[in-house]
Parts: structure tokens; C-alpha cells; sequence
């Protein structure tokens, strides 16, 4: 790390967080607080328990499902929404309700899991380019802007084309596309924290660079990357559905939504069901991750934080 | 039968070609648009083809264009597939059977002007047996093709060949090309047939045909035939509900129930010459088993696989060829019954559950279906099926190296029971990719090869396929429907078992 401390007024401004004073004392989140702030914006609250339900619902699959995901019976096949099968019936008869509910956890799954690897990997990266500067950055950064000029999901089709379908692979192959995100977005974070006064401070007392990456600088670094998970859950949810859809993702006879909505799109105008309720399943899940990433990013930032609870009380 | 028409039944791969076809419906509306003049029929087919050398190809896509350009010796006729005159007017069989002689027709000129010939025979013959392309082996009991003046060709065996005519003429595959034709033009983008139709050009979104003046069965009405791809069977199916095409094959088969009283659409079904069945691996245990394959034949329910993929335009079957075939056979001996199965597995010493992988091919999207239901019938009695969705080069590449447990897939545009049987079953056969080996079958297959009586003939393929549906070689599901649809005021279509599409004597109005 480069030594040389940089003139007292220059290391204000540069600073992300600009409004918030230098003090020795970090300017920690205190999660409670944050809790609180954020359960009282009604849109986060609600998109939070609806999340909290979903993810019940896929933990639960098995025993809240009416039926099993693959129990086909071909006399009740296209059964519009009744009483008995409250989302209807699919081509094989499969009761859509129950394969909406399994495919939770299968949608769910792979989506934490790519947020997971992203999140792991990109934060690393991003927080060791962005501490240590100089070619450290160039070479890692470079690298990142490399996997961020393909396109997503082209990116993605080409991982899965070379290991083959699945839905572990899906999870791998979003997981790769996503890392540049973090990687960029913890560097940001990380290059105005650690000019920080208490990080010099810490600094100049001899701690270890490792002390320093963990104590210090990623835990002030970290709500822009709190943030930026939800709103990649979001993506990572709607990408494992594309996939599918396209068939690369999960596989049949395996529910999942995208794959749902992509058996269901031969049979829109005889039976409207098929993809509705699968469809709609993405849009409630995408919405609330990106709403709850809102709420978050307003929690979260400290101005914003500062206005918030001063006008609560 | 080979490989023919079993590929490329509908290339589903691009999403972006189905959202092509569903856009162009919005701007052309009426009058069918895009190409051609007002005596243009407009044909929606699923798949662009491969190419277009008769010889060389095996794709569908690429048969649904060139049996509109090119000519056979004989061909089958629309109602029940037998062999009648095309280019050869006549024919006789020596009394051995090893000679077979065919009068030529003596009017017939090809697409550049120039005359046809017994030449053109012996050439298109010839170039197909000497540089062993796709249909060789239908010519592995032929001697000799010989010319013996210009409207004569003469075709020597080494053996009785009673389905010769269905070996030379079953599909546009055989089809007799001018002499010295793949020396003189790029065959796999060009033809000179001596059909009804010229081939005027191709791309990646349609391929156009104009209408041959001097064609020696009497110029088409129409003025051309535009196959356009379209491969997603909804958009298909809109486009010739808005006037935009008015022939599709391409019919989602949820739907033929509905078009039945759709004024719209003139819907026809007939029982096709296609079988669709599943084989399990002989040489990987336990599929080598035979109780252990009974024990799965008797746990599948065939009505329920075909009603699944098919909405009734299925007609299960245990053995091979269709009902309304002179060979078909009612052998029958599979009731579903899955305690029948259990004990045939416990028996078969095999420990539950035991997993199968099965493979499919999103081409052929009835595959993922089937599998889909085959997979839970299965279930109860132990059996977890691990569904492998391939695309088709991948698929056909691991059939070709032995490298599955089990697959499903189906034989189309089958003519003769050779054509059913032989090459599937035969040990060593060309399409034996199961690795089925009993010398009784080998037999009777070589029996029925040459056998001229068909009554005899019958009786000795019935044995070979109770023998083949009791071994499981292949287990058998059902037999589909062709299916197609057109435009009310579309004239003079005849629909075909054999699935060969001819618009020869199409009118418009």
C-alpha cells in the first residue's frame, strides 16, 4: 500500500460518503436501527414479508404442495383453476399450484446460490483492487471489464453451452456473469473508505492488512454491496427463468418458472393458466427483491438515514 | 429407411425465427405478402432445409422442397403407398427375380431444356452406389445398372429383391439426376430436376420455387411455391389463419380438436407410416437383461405416452408398423401392469431403485413429453428416469457411440416391412444402436429380404416382430397422424401417409 498520506482537505471530498464528518469513531450501521428504519417504509416491509413468505414456501415445499411436482395424469390435463387445483392443470394434468411451489425452491436456490458466488468473488476481488490500487487494480479491474463487455446472458448461454444444462451450472454461469458487479461496486465502496481517518489511524498503529480489510474497511464498505445483492437476486431470479425458458437452465420434469412459462407458451390462447401463474410468480418474486433493494439503498445511506429518522421522531 | 426423414423433423432451436414469423403477420395482413405473385402458394414449414442434394441429405425440411423438384423411377401413389409409373413407364421382372427391366418415358426433359434419358439413370444410380452416400445400402443387393438403349435401364441383383420398387422409389432420396449433374453444379445449393417445379432460390428465411412449363405431367396452375420456415406451430398456425400462408404442417396438435370447427382452416389427418419408440442399451447391465427390459415394457402405459405427446392423433401400437398397413401385426402382449413389472425386476435380481437415464432431443419436442410421462410411470416400480434433454447433434453422437442407457425417438416415411425392421434389428445393422443380437430374427429378416409372396412374406415379418416386441429390442409406442392444414380455397392437396408434400396439382383460387 502506498504510503504516502495524501493532504488533509483532498481526503474529504474524495470520499463517497461526503456529507458524512471524519470522526474517529466509524460511522457503523446499527443494524437494529436499520431494521427499524426500514420495516418503517411500508413498500420495503411489504415486499420483505412477501419475500419471507416465498422463502418459506420454498424451504416447506414439499409438505405445503397439494401434490408432487411430476405426478402426471393425462385425463385431467388443461383443467382450468378450480377448487381442487386452485391454478389449474397443466398438459401432462400436473397441478400447477404444487409445481409453482416446488419451483420456488428451485428458482430460489439457484438464485442465492449465484448471488452467493458473485457476492464471494466479486467482493474479494474488488475489495483487494481497490485497497491495494496500482496494478493490483489494473490487472483484476481489467479482467472484470473483460467479462462486463459480453452481454449477460449471452455470457451465460456460452458457460452453460461448454459444462451443459442444469441448474447447478445455471447457478455457476449467473454467478460468473454477476461477479464484475460486486467486484466494481465493493471498489467504489472500498476506495472511499480507505482514506478514511480511522483506517490511517488504525493504520499508523500497526495493524495487519488483514485486520484492516475486515475490521475496518469492508464493514464501512459494505451498504452499497448489501444493496446491490437484493437488486442481483432480483436479476439472478429473472436470468435462472430465462435460461430455462431457453432451455439451458433447469431441465424437465423439474419444475421451474422459467421452464413452466416456456411449456406453457404452446398452449397461451387454449389454456392461459399454463404460463400465467408461473409467470406471475417471477414478476412478484423480481419486484419485491427490487423493492426491498430500495428500501435498503435508502436505510442505508446514510443522508438519507439522517433525514429518515429525523423525521420519524 | 434410414436415417431419412427421421432428422430434422422441426428444428426448434431459434426462438428469434418464431418471433419473425409472428411479426410478419402484423404487416402483411391479406394477399400474402413477401414473395411471389398472386399464383403463389405460400407453404409455413417448421425448418429451413439443410441442403438440397437429393442424395446427400437426410433432413425432412430438405424432402418437403424436393419432392416438388425432382422425379423418381416410380413413386408411391396418395391413397395407399403402392408403387405406380413416374419416369419409368413400365416395368418387368425376369423370372428369377434378378432382373429387373424398366421402360423409360420418352418425354421428359429436365430444367435446363435437356433431354432425359436411361444415361440419367445409370449416372444418379451410380454416383449414390460408388460414392456410398446416405441411401447405399438401398442398393446392397443390386449388381449391376445398365443402360440398353436410351429408354431402357436394366438392373441386375444378387438376390431376390421383392421391395425393389419401394428401395428406388420410396422417396425423392432416389431421385435420378441429369448425367454428369454434381460435376456441373454446386448440387447442395442448385438443382435440374425434371419435377413440376424449378428451384429459383433459397435463404435463411424461405425457399422459392417457380412452376415448370415443359414438366412432363402438365405445367402446375399455380406459379410457384414459397416455403416459408416459421417454427413455432402458435405463429404457424396464425399466419394461415390470417391468410398469410395458406398450407402449414406445422400444427400444434392441442389444437387439432379446435380446428376441426374452425371454418378458417381446412384440417386433415390421416395415420402416418411413422413409429416412435424407446431403446434401451444391450450393452450396458442391466439393460442387457431381458426381464429387466419386460419388467419396463410392462410398466409403461402406451395409451397415456400418446395421448400426452399426441391429444389423440396417436394411435398406440406394440409393434412397428401401422394398423392400416397390410403388415401390420395386433401382436400385442404388454397390459400395463406394474406389479408384473416389480416381480419381473426382482426376479431379474436387480436392486431399486434403479436409475435410467433417457435421452430426448428438444427437436423433436414430442421426446421431452414422452419421457416426461414415461418417466413417471416408472416411478412405482422402482425405476428413477434422469431425463437428458441434447440437442440433436449432440443426441445422434452419443446413439452413434453406445453412449446411453436408454433413448426415444421415432422411423418416419416407412414404406416396406424391411424398411420397419431390417436395419434396426438386424445384428450389426446400421441402425441397430442398441446392440439387439438374435440370430432367429437375423433369420427371418433375411428371409423376408427376398421372399416374393406377400402373403408368405407377411407371416415371416409377424414372427420377426413378435420375436422383437418379446426381446424388447425396440419397445414400441405409438403410430402418429399426419396433420396438416390449409386455406379453404387451396384446391387439388392431397394428403399423404408417407408425409411427402406435393403441390403438383395445387389450385388457388
Amino acid at each position: 500500500m502506498t504510503g504516502q498520506p495524501l493532504p488533509e482537505p483532498a481526503a474529504s471530498p474524495t470520499a463517497t460518503d461526503a456529507g458524512v464528518p471524519s470522526t474517529s469513531r466509524p460511522p457503523r450501521p446499527r443494524w437494529r436501527e436499520t431494521l427499524g428504519l426500514l420495516l418503517r417504509n411500508p413498500t420495503a416491509a411489504g415486499s420483505a414479508l412477501v419475500l419471507l413468505g416465498i422463502v418459506l414456501m420454498a424451504i416447506f415445499d414439499e409438505s405445503i404442495a397439494p401434490s408432487g411436482a411430476n405426478q402426471i395424469s393425462v385425463e385431467d390435463r388443461l383443467q382450468a383453476p378450480s377448487w381442487e387445483h386452485p391454478f389449474g392443470t397443466d398438459d401432462l394434468g400436473r397441478d400447477i399450484l404444487s409445481r409453482v411451489i416446488l419451483g420456488a425452491g428451485v428458482s430460489l436456490r439457484v438464485g442465492f446460490l449465484a448471488v452467493g458466488i458473485a457476492l464471494l468473488i466479486g467482493t474479494v476481488i474488488g475489495l483487494l483492487a481497490g485497497y491495494y490500487g496500482r496494478w493490483v487494480d489494473d490487472v483484476l479491474m481489467r479482467f472484470m471489464d473483460m467479462l462486463f463487455a459480453f452481454p449477460a446472458v449471452l455470457l451465460a448461454i456460452a458457460i452453460l453451452a461448454v459444462r451443459g444444462p442444469g441448474s447447478g451450472n445455471t447457478a455457476l454461469a449467473i454467478g460468473i456473469v454477476y461477479v464484475p458487479i460486486f467486484a466494481r461496486v465493493t471498489r467504489a465502496s472500498v476506495l472511499g473508505v480507505r482514506e478514511e481517518v480511522y483506517v490511517r489511524a488504525s493504520r499508523s498503529v500497526g495493524a495487519s492488512d488483514l485486520r484492516l480489510l475486515t475490521r475496518h474497511v469492508l464493514p464501512n464498505a459494505a451498504p452499497p454491496i448489501i444493496v446491490q445483492t437484493s437488486i442481483s437476486l432480483a436479476f439472478a431470479v429473472l436470468a435462472e427463468a430465462a435460461l430455462s425458458f431457453l432451455g439451458l437452465g433447469t431441465q424437465p420434469p423439474n419444475p421451474s418458472w422459467g421452464l413452466m412459462l416456456a411449456e406453457g407458451r404452446g398452449y397461451i390462447d387454449l389454456a392461459w393458466w399454463l404460463a400465467f401463474f408461473p409467470g406471475m410468480a417471477i414478476f412478484l418474486t423480481v419486484l419485491c427483491f427490487n423493492l426491498l433493494g430500495d428500501g435498503l439503498r435508502d436505510v442505508l445511506d446514510p443522508r438519507q438515514r439522517t433525514l429518515m429518522a429525523g423525521g420519524g421522531r | 429407411m434410414r436415417a431419412t426423414r427421421t432428422l430434422a423433423l422441426a428444428a426448434t432451436g431459434a426462438l428469434a425465427l418464431s418471433a419473425c414469423g409472428g411479426g410478419d403477420s402484423v404487416d402483411t395482413g391479406n394477399g400474402g405478402g413477401g414473395g411471389g405473385g398472386a399464383g403463389t402458394l405460400i407453404a409455413a414449414v417448421s425448418a429451413q432445409p439443410d441442403q438440397f442434394d437429393p442424395h446427400v441429405t437426410t433432413a425432412y425440411p430438405s424432402f418437403q422442397v424436393l419432392e416438388n423438384v425432382y422425379d423418381t423411377l416410380v413413386v408411391p401413389n396418395a391413397e395407399d403407398l403402392t408403387f405406380e409409373p413416374s419416369l419409368a413407364e413400365s416395368w418387368e421382372t425376369s423370372e428369377d427375380g434378378l432382373t429387373w427391366t424398366f421402360a423409360l418415358r420418352d418425354d421428359v426433359t429436365f430444367h435446363d431444356g435437356s433431354e432425359f434419358d436411361s444415361a440419367d439413370v445409370v449416372y444418379s444410380y451410380n454416383r449414390i452406389i460408388d460414392e456410398e452416400l446416405s441411401n447405399s445400402f438401398r442398393f446392397q443387393n443390386v449388381e449391376s445398372v445398365e443402360a440398353d438403349g436410351p429408354q431402357t435401364v436394366v438392373i441386375r441383383l444378387t438376390q431376390p429383391t421383392p421391395n425393389l420398387l419401394e428401395r428406388i422409389g420410396s422417396f425423392k432420396g432416389m431421385a435420378i439426376l441429369p448425367e454428369n449433374a454434381a460435376e456441373e453444379l454446386d448440387l447442395t445449393t442448385e438443382a435440374n430436376g425434371t419435377g413440376p417445379f424449378r428451384l429459383e432460390s433459397s435463404d435463411a428465411s424461405s425457399t422459392e420455387l417457380t412452376a415448370f412449363e415443359d414438366y412432363w405431367g402438365g405445367a402446375p396452375s399455380i406459379d410457384g411455391v414459397e416455403f416459408r420456415y416459421i417454427t413455432e406451430p402458435a405463429a404457424a398456425l396464425t399466419a394461415l389463419q390470417n391468410g398469410e400462408v395458406q398450407w402449414t404442417d406445422n400444427v400444434p396438435p392441442q389444437q387439432i380438436e379446435s380446428l376441426a370447427d374452425d371454418d378458417s382452416v381446412e384440417l386433415q389427418t390421416t395415420p402416418s407410416v411413422d413409429y416412435w419408440y424407446m431403446a434401451m442399451n444391450f450393452g450396458r447391465p442391466p439393460f442387457d437383461n431381458r426381464d429387466v427390459r419386460r419388467a419396463i415394457s410392462f410398466a409403461i402405459d402406451r395409451e397415456a405416452v400418446a395421448e400426452a405427446a399426441w391429444f389423440g392423433a396417436a394411435q398406440p401400437n406394440q409393434t412397428a408398423i401401422p394398423e392400416d398397413s397390410f403388415f401390420h401385426s395386433d401382436y400385442a402382449p404388454f397390459e400395463p401392469d406394474p406389479d408384473q413389472a416389480r416381480q419381473l425386476l426382482e426376479q431379474a435380481g436387480v436392486q431399486t431403485p434403479l436409475t435410467m437415464g433417457l435421452m430426448v432431443t428438444d427437436e423433436f419436442p414430442e421426446t421431452v413429453t414422452a419421457a416426461q410421462v414415461i418417466a413417471s410411470q416408472l416411478e412405482p416400480i422402482g425405476i428413477d428416469v434422469n431425463i437428458e434433454t441434447l440437442d440433436f447433434a449432440t443426441w445422434l453422437d452419443r446413439q452413434g457411440q453406445g453412449d446411453f442407457d436408454a433413448f426415444y425417438l421415432g422411423w418416419l416415411g416407412n414404406l416396406d416391412p424391411a424398411a420397419y425392421y431390417q436395419e434396426q434389428h438386424q445384428t450389426d445393422g446400421p441402425n441397430n444402436y442398441q446392440g439387439y443380437s438374435n440370430p432367429e430374427v437375423d433369420q427371418l429378416l433375411q428371409q423376408g429380404s427376398t421372399e416374393t409372396d406377400e402373403d408368405a412374406r407377411k407371416e415371416i415379418y409377424d414372427q420377426a416382430a413378435r420375436i422383437i416386441v418379446d426381446d424388447v429390442s425396440y419397445l414400441y409406442l405409438y403410430n402418429p397422424d399426419v396433420v396438416q392444414a390449409w386455406a379453404p380455397d387451396l384446391q387439388g392437396y392431397q394428403l399423404r401417409a408417407d408425409k411427402a408434400i406435393n403441390f403438383e396439382n395445387v389450385e388457388l383460387p
